[in-house]
């Protein structure tokens, strides 16, 4: 395991990155675009993309990208969630660029291409109130196409996106999960749905989705009919792996913030954080925090592994950053006082974004029941897949 | 739970109960079922304050001469679980259940005949101005200054942390009469009406969006001398005898019994991780079952509190006990209730609520398009403003201390 070592490219990656966070993304400016603005800064993603090169990092070369793994997406990844960007990259670059990639096809390329661009924005209309794979949505083959009925609610960036990634049963097996692709314009929806436009508590744009008889072309199958599960569930693992780094990345700056804080706020004649209870409360938010960035790469690190050790670490990751997420952010809170309650601090919208990610692909819960059925001695077999 | 309630008890619960049911309209259930906060739909509440007082039953506790009832600690405590159970929304603690006790103790005549039945019709609405910015905790380090001037006092600093000063017209505040050695000497425990020349309100956002904090300024504010109450630098004696009110009677469990009974109805038909209802997820109705089984365990303390406190005595530390185990098991139900949420609960929707104050920056959809269902909208909210509870009225911090101290002899 060398990925505590980074190569001259890695850290350039993340000091240029860095910088330009710093110099660019401004946190009121950021939430005003989403609470009275159109919900992302267009200038911020075309840098992105275009003077960062960050859209296409961790693609493959022969998917436009330029090569990069998992060290660069938890770089990347990190240094968004210390500066809390609300801009989709892992919905679009992370999640949808995977499902693309994977699903294969020439439609898939083309928008891959625009993702690297900057010109074209994914949202996964895959959950449908639990998890991944309990889909109810279909679609059925008709006059040589498709039409697709469901519900999807609460898709993230479907208000900005310019196309959809749809999951839908067209078999009736459990296992017959497929994969479409639709072009999109949430204020000119396709006929035959509704597009209801939300905002979430932690700044982002969503949308519920309905999906009333809508004719899709033929060629709107991504990949193979019936095959989208393990595709999905793969590049949902990759997408879980980017949001436990960026939750790290938050998680370091409210630390950071509440050591100032306490060091600043004096009560009883004395900085607050002389207090032996507030020091170990502290301490222990660090070790959190810890235990969460190590979870974290080894999740990384396994993306790539078979599928059992991939899934085993992407849920232990998931489990800890959310009994994290949430210990490191209600605390924060707590020792910034009345003040962690507003939206003056920035403490109170990280911790918004904490609460977000620790329900975001699946609860603490879920994955520990996951966990749990990879490691049950009496399901573990030598060829070891997820139930 | 009704232990060793007596016949008379039981008959008192009934006459509560048949007038809750009838006078508690649909409107003022919704307000009480989707409270955020502790605070209600400051509309609804004032509503709600105008039928109990035609019932004479808006101040309870107080006594009779007043306007209160004669109710013993255990009907106390019957009306407001009944009340709760019910689903009404709650009162402003503020004037009813705070200023008005230190008017009663301490006030003069004048005080008491102008301020006590205002306060009864909802005429008198009260804020309280106590925090300041640079004292929470260390509430006695407060600064904000009032000067002698003539047959004024004029002040001037701010105070943070009041609840509803924009609805307010009159405050409650301690003030800073004169630097001594000892930081609780030289407070002065001081009546504002708030429409004097000089005060600005500045809305405090909170992460719900909601803006029922507020900062107040004082520029060169002239109150007179006539509205202290007590004694001029003796305010924290004032201050000591209104917190005694603000122990017994009073009746957490009842709220998040209710909040964990809906909670449990809520997980029957919403989907868990893998699709079945999420109370089959034996993870998740583990940890409903454990916040219940403390909110029946915290109901029996509250009792015990209680009749402590008919015997005459002085359930003393217990409050902190309380307010520990209280704000803390809220926490975790505004926990799981955002978990059984799901996608729902991460939507912000304000305008399914009933909240405390208006919000800032959010507009509501033309159709009022709910995502999922009100008690999901609410959830997230809940879920936010339920952090202040280990924060405000001395944090949880500072009630382990004085556990440690008072109880334990640390």
């Amino acid at each position: 395991m060398n990925t505590f070592v980074l190569t001259s490219e890695q850290e350039m990656l993340r000091d240029g990155l860095q910088r330009f966070l710093d110099n660019r993304y401004d946190l009121a400016t950021s939430r005003a675009a989403v609470k009275t603005g159109g919900g992302w800064q267009p200038a911020i993603w075309r840098a992105m993309a275009e003077d960062l090169g960050l859209l296409g990092a961790t693609l493959p070369e022969s998917a436009g990208g330029t090569g990069g793994g998992s060290t660069e997406l938890m770089i990347i990844a990190e240094a968004l969630g210390r500066s809390l960007v609300v801009e989709p990259y892992v919905d679009t670059a992370v999640l949808g660029a995977g499902l693309l990639h994977r699903g294969g096809g020439p439609r898939a390329r083309e928008v891959l291409e625009g993702i690297v661009a900057g010109t074209a924005l994914t949202a996964f209309a895959g959950a449908e109130g639990a998890g991944f794979e309990v889909v109810a949505t279909t679609a059925r083959r008709e006059h040589g196409g498709w039409v697709l009925h469901g519900a999807k609610p609460v898709v993230t960036t479907a208000p900005l996106a310019t196309h959809l990634l749809v999951t839908a049963r067209t078999g009736g097996s459990p296992e017959g999960v497929s994969l479409f692709l639709l072009d999109f314009d949430a204020t000119d929806p396709p006929p035959r749905s509704t597009v209801h436009r939300l905002r979430t508590v932690d700044d982002r744009v969503a949308a519920d989705l309905v999906f009333d008889g809508v004719r899709l072309p033929a060629d709107a199958l991504l990949g193979t009919e019936g095959a989208a599960a393990p595709i999905v569930a793969a590049a949902v693992d990759d997408a879980t792996a980017a949001v436990c780094a960026e939750a790290v990345g938050c998680m370091r700056r409210v630390l950071a913030d509440t050591v100032d804080y306490t060091r600043q706020r004096t009560q009883f004649g004395q900085p607050i954080s002389r207090f032996q209870v507030l020091q170990h409360r502290m301490v222990d938010m660090y070790l959190e925090v810890e235990q969460a960035a190590a979870a974290t790469s080894l999740a990384m690190l396994s993306l790539d592994a078979p599928v059992p050790e991939r899934t085993r670490a992407v849920s232990a990751a998931k489990a800890t950053i959310s009994r994290a997420a949430r210990f490191v952010g209600q605390n924060a809170v707590q020792l910034h006082g009345g003040m962690g309650m507003t939206e003056e601090l920035a403490v109170g919208h990280y911790f918004k974004r904490l609460t977000a990610i620790e329900y975001e692909f699946g609860s603490t819960s879920s994955h520990l029941a996951r966990y749990a059925s990879l490691t049950d001695p009496r399901a573990v077999t030598t060829s070891g897949g997820p139930p | 739970m009704e232990l060793g309630w007596s016949e008379s008890d039981l008959a008192f619960r009934d006459e509560v109960r048949e007038f809750l049911d009838r006078e508690l309209t649909p409107e003022l259930r919704r307000a009480g079922r989707l409270m955020t906060s502790v605070y209600a739909d400051h509309e609804a509440s004032m509503e709600w304050q105008r039928i109990l007082h035609a019932r004479g039953w808006a101040a309870p506790a107080w006594p009779v001469e007043y306007g209160g009832c004669d109710w013993s600690l255990t009907q106390h405590y019957i009306f407001s679980r009944e009340s709760i159970l019910a689903g009404a929304p709650s009162l402003s603690p503020m004037g009813i259940r705070m200023v008005a006790h230190a008017i009663m103790g301490y006030g003069t005549d004048e005080q008491k005949e102008y301020f006590l039945p205002r306060i009864l019709t909802g005429e008198v609405f009260f804020c309280q101005g106590y925090s300041e910015p640079e004292s929470g905790s260390d509430l006695a380090s407060l600064s904000m200054a009032a000067v002698r001037d003539g047959d004024d006092l004029v002040l001037q600093g701010s105070k943070i942390w009041t609840t509803h000063a924009g609805e307010a017209n009159w405050m409650f505040a301690l003030v800073r009469t004169t630097r001594s050695d000892r930081n609780q000497r030289g407070i002065t425990f001081l009546l504002v009406d708030m429409t004097t020349p000089g005060i600005t309100v500045r809305p405090l956002v909170m992460t719900s969006g909601e803006k029922v904090q507020n900062q107040v300024f004082f520029d060169r504010v002239r109150v007179p001398v006539a509205n202290v109450l007590g004694e001029i630098d003796d305010g924290w004696t004032v201050a000591k005898y209104l917190l005694v009110f603000e122990r017994g009677g009073g009746a957490v469990a009842p709220a998040l019994q209710v909040k964990a009974a809906a909670l449990a109805e809520h997980a029957s038909t919403q989907p868990g991780p893998d699709g079945r209802p999420l109370l089959d997820d034996p993870s998740f109705a583990a940890r409903l079952a454990e916040a219940r089984v403390r909110a029946d365990v915290l109901e029996v303390l509250e009792y015990r509190a209680l009749a402590v406190l008919e015997a005459g005595g002085n359930p003393g530390p217990a409050s902190s006990m309380l307010k520990i185990l209280g704000t803390e098991l809220s926490q975790r139900i505004s926990e799981l209730v955002l978990e059984a949420a799901g996608p729902h609960g991460r939507v912000y929707q304000p305008h399914a609520t009933a909240p405390g104050g208006p919000v800032t920056d959010y507009e509501a959809p033309p159709d009022g398009y709910l995502s999922g269902e009100e008690w999901q909208a609410v959830a997230p909210l809940f879920y936010l403003n339920n952090r202040a509870g280990s924060i405000y009225a001395g944090s949880n911090e500072i009630q382990r201390n004085i556990l440690a101290k008072a109880v334990l002899g640390l």
